[in-house]
């Protein structure tokens, strides 16, 4: 414990000089578009809280701006003073959806990416009862009927990745939409869907407990957490998803600013105490830099773009 | 003997010390307008890090408690409800509070919502894993039916029929502002992005009941009235505990069978139980003009539905309402998914936090108890203080919850549509449920039609669908059957009397 302290101090003694300069020289208000509560807004306490651990002091504070699917928090963002001391949750939704259905006043080039720090693996999960149990059985089915598929909201990440999948399949399916994932997943225990999309941790609750079978996993290779789940590539079907959480800012903040916040977003997402608090807690940490998390979020776009167009929701609320 | 094991640790200076911190904190959150319960549980989550599961957990569901409790402070004093779940108490607490009866009128409030708190907490240690499979039951046209009973309350609450419908009708069209809940289309937004997901719901309260009621403030002060004489005292008179034993039991137990039903929450249970108390009282009249059963029906329901809320979230791992789904994070956090294999793998944690429910419920009482002097001397405030007080409560408190300034608006259009609603007789209680149930409505009738293909005999073939539909239609029906009833017992005894 004492040597871990030395070290840790050590550590944080080595790392002020590179954080010399005066900025942050005030608390840098990171706003969060759900409501208090949520994965994302948890993830972000937890960012804060390993903030303030690895520089000593210095503060993210959160701030919830929920609504709209987080288009109003996502616009306050990239809407905000340039100055470094306002910065965003980057979450899928708001920036790589929701500008393709219209309605916001912002789109993913007013972005500035800053630094990605997990990503949300998903899994389709067969229901309660449902006439499914395993990927061979499910294909069968939707064969001849067509599944109905809960999501989160229409639009929303998860109605985009089921329908995304069913057009990879060359399947057909049915979405049903509910007012977020914990009512999605109420109506998938109690066996009032087919199936849905879930994540990792909570199939693995549920699947536990009979509630739920695992389908396939969304990635390009198998999860430890589910090693006899296929994935929906190694059935030959061309298909992966995740969702992600990352640190996004308004364009124009100054370039030194800029480096320290990238900087900052790398060493949370890579030290050891901020993984497992993420891990216990449901959560896939990585680290991907500005470059990759941008590249990342444009191909989702492109995507999601083409999936809203062939339904038909495609600026629909412009 | 090993549940009692399990127990032990909650005696532990520390854990007691934690779940008494957190129920006073909910307590004060709750009380102030614009902090709820959600915020209060979402915020403190990281400083629960680095506690034993136990310990933070039962801080947490501390802050629930005491807030879902607090809620109806500023709802009996200052007509603000501070969070949905208290909007119904106002209908019987503020007037109660107006005939200087404030301390009494809280103090009510604080023996219904320790004895809702405790039966469902009872329920939930004794039945948790049976009663769970309730929340599983509901589907979508099971959700619709239920909306449907819960709509016919505005028949009943609203004296003037033709006004209440009105009104809720209105709700019902308000309701419909924001993202369609099936296509994802704005509907009514007339581009304004900040009304995308609708009027942000408890600023819409805030202004409904409490902006309109500072300009009723200031029409008084304009005719110069006296300002209200509190009485002292907190305890309810014998009268008022046998007028409200009825209302009390009902409402417990009707929180706490909604409390089990995933999403529905305590606003719900509050009004049904509130209408409930009103259709079985042989006075009910007397609801409404400030009548301590009225509380007492509303307050021992929405406390109730906190302790249910966890049954779910524990047996089967799907949260009851936004705050439960956060204790969920709290509880991943600490590296425990809540669901029915908890029980097998952390029987100390659930054991504990049945025991913590049960001792936060009475420190809430505690605490309720002693701060209520100390509560009611807002109102010997002068009144022209008093109504800019509130008034800075309504932006203060409508801004804080999702710091969106188009909420603001909100509550002003509302302020003043509550105030033309008051002023010519139009129910805000009608308006209100609407708003509430709307939402649940439309969803729920669009969705199941949509899994059932259009077919109107599939949707409404499920048992609890069929008994909801029978449910409103007698619930509908009941004025005209009973009073065609008492015509044939007059007519019989009249008879019986000639002969």
């Amino acid at each position: 414990m004492k040597r871990k302290l030395i070290i840790g101090m050590t550590l944080a003694l080595m790392a002020a000089p590179a954080a010399a300069a005066d900025f942050p020289s005030r608390p840098i208000q990171v706003i969060v578009p759900y409501s208090a509560g949520g994965s994302t807004d948890l993830s972000l306490r937890v960012v804060a809280d390993t903030f303030k651990r690895l520089y000593d002091g210095k503060q993210f504070v959160v701030r919830n701006q929920p609504g709209g699917g987080g288009a109003i928090g996502t616009s306050a963002t990239v809407h905000a003073r340039p100055d470094g001391y306002t910065l965003g949750a980057g979450a899928q939704g708001p920036i790589a959806i929701l500008p393709h259905l219209g309605g916001t006043d912002y789109t993913l080039d007013d972005v500035e990416f800053v630094g990605l720090f997990g990503r949300s693996i998903q899994v389709m999960v067969a229901c309660k009862g449902a006439p499914f149990d395993d990927f061979e059985s499910f294909f069968e089915y939707a064969k001849t009927k067509a599944p109905q598929i809960g999501n989160s909201g229409a639009g929303g990440a998860n109605h985009v990745s089921a329908q995304a999948f069913a057009d990879e399949a060359h399947i057909k399916i049915e979405n049903v939409p509910y007012n977020g994932s914990s009512d999605a997943r109420t109506a998938c225990v109690g066996g009032h869907i087919d199936a849905m999309v879930a994540s990792p941790a909570e199939a693995l609750a549920q699947s536990k407990a009979g509630n739920m079978k695992p389908i396939f996993v969304m990635e390009p290779k198998r999860i430890d957490l589910f090693p006899d789940t296929p994935t929906a590539v190694e059935k030959g079907i061309n298909f992966t998803w995740s969702s992600w959480k990352g640190i996004i800012a308004p364009k124009g903040i100054p370039e030194a600013d800029l480096a320290f916040l990238r900087e900052a977003v790398k060493k949370i997402a890579t030290d050891d105490e901020f993984v497992k608090k993420m891990t216990d807690m449901g959560e896939f940490v990585t680290y991907e830099d500005a470059a990759t998390f941008k590249a990342r979020a444009e191909k989702d776009s492109k995507s999601a773009e083409r999936v809203l167009k062939d339904i038909g929701m495609y600026g629909m609320n412009k | 003997m090993e549940t009692l094991a399990y127990l032990a640790p909650l005696f532990h200076i520390d854990v007691l010390g934690a779940i008494m911190l957190g129920t006073l904190g909910g307590l004060v959150i709750g009380a102030l307008p614009g902090l709820t319960a959600t915020m209060g549980v979402a915020l403190l989550i990281p400083l629960t890090f680095g506690m034993p599961a136990v310990m933070g957990l039962n801080m947490l569901i501390g802050i629930y408690i005491g807030g879902i409790y607090g809620g109806c402070i500023s709802s009996i004093l200052l007509r603000t409800p501070g969070t949905p779940a208290s909007a119904a108490t106002v209908l019987d607490g503020y007037p109660m509070a107006q005939k200087g009866e404030a301390g009494k009128a809280l103090g009510m409030a604080t023996i219904a919502s320790t004895i809702g708190g405790l039966v469902a907490a009872v329920v939930l240690a004794a039945l948790a894993p049976q009663l769970a499979s309730i929340a599983l039951q509901f589907g979508a046209p099971e959700y619709f039916a239920l909306a449907l009973f819960g709509l016919t309350i505005i028949a009943s609450l609203s004296g003037d029929l033709l006004k209440g419908a009105i009104s809720g009708l209105l709700g019902i069209l308000i309701s419909c502002v924001g993202a369609d809940p099936i296509s994802g289309v704005l509907r009514y937004t007339f581009g304004v992005s900040g009304f995308a997901s609708g009027f942000a719901f408890t600023p819409a309260l805030i202004g409904l009941f409490a902006l309109s009621e500072v300009f009723t403030l200031m029409e008084r002060m304009a005719r110069d009235e006296p300002n209200i004489q509190p009485v002292r005292g907190r305890w309810p008179s014998w009268q008022d505990m046998r007028e409200s034993r009825g209302a009390l039991i009902r409402g417990s137990l009707i929180g706490t069978l909604i409390g089990i039903i995933p999403g529905v929450g305590s606003g719900t249970a509050s009004w049904i139980s509130y209408n409930e108390a009103r259709r079985s009282s042989p006075t009910p009249e007397k609801f409404g003009t400030g009548y301590a059963p009225g509380i007492a029906a509303t307050e021992s329901a929405n406390n109730a539905v906190c302790a249910a809320a966890l049954i779910p979230l524990l047996a089967l791992g799907i949260p009851g309402d936004v705050v439960t789904a956060v204790l969920m994070g709290g509880l991943m956090i600490q590296g425990l998914a809540p669901g029915p294999i908890m029980f097998q793998t952390n029987p100390d944690v659930i054991v504990g936090i049945f025991g913590g429910t049960f001792l936060a419920t009475i420190f809430m009482f505690i605490f309720g108890m002693a701060l209520i002097p100390l509560f009611s001397r807002i109102l010997a405030v002068p009144r022209h203080i008093l109504a800019v007080a509130i008034m800075i409560f309504c932006f203060i408190g409508s801004f804080a919850i999702n710091l969106n300034p188009v909420d603001l608006y909100t509550m002003v259009g509302f302020g003043v549509l509550g105030w033309f609603m008051q002023k010519f007789g139009f129910s805000q209680a009608a308006l209100c449920i609407a708003m509430i149930l709307g939402p649940m409505l439309e969803a729920n009738l669009r969705r199941g039609l949509m899994q059932t293909h259009d077919d109107l005999f599939a949707f409404a073939s499920g048992p609890l669908t069929i008994l909801f539909l029978t449910l409103t239609v007698l619930s509908l029906g009941w004025p005209v059957l009973s009073r065609f009833l008492a015509r044939r017992r007059e007519a019989k005894t009249m008879t019986l009397e000639t002969k």
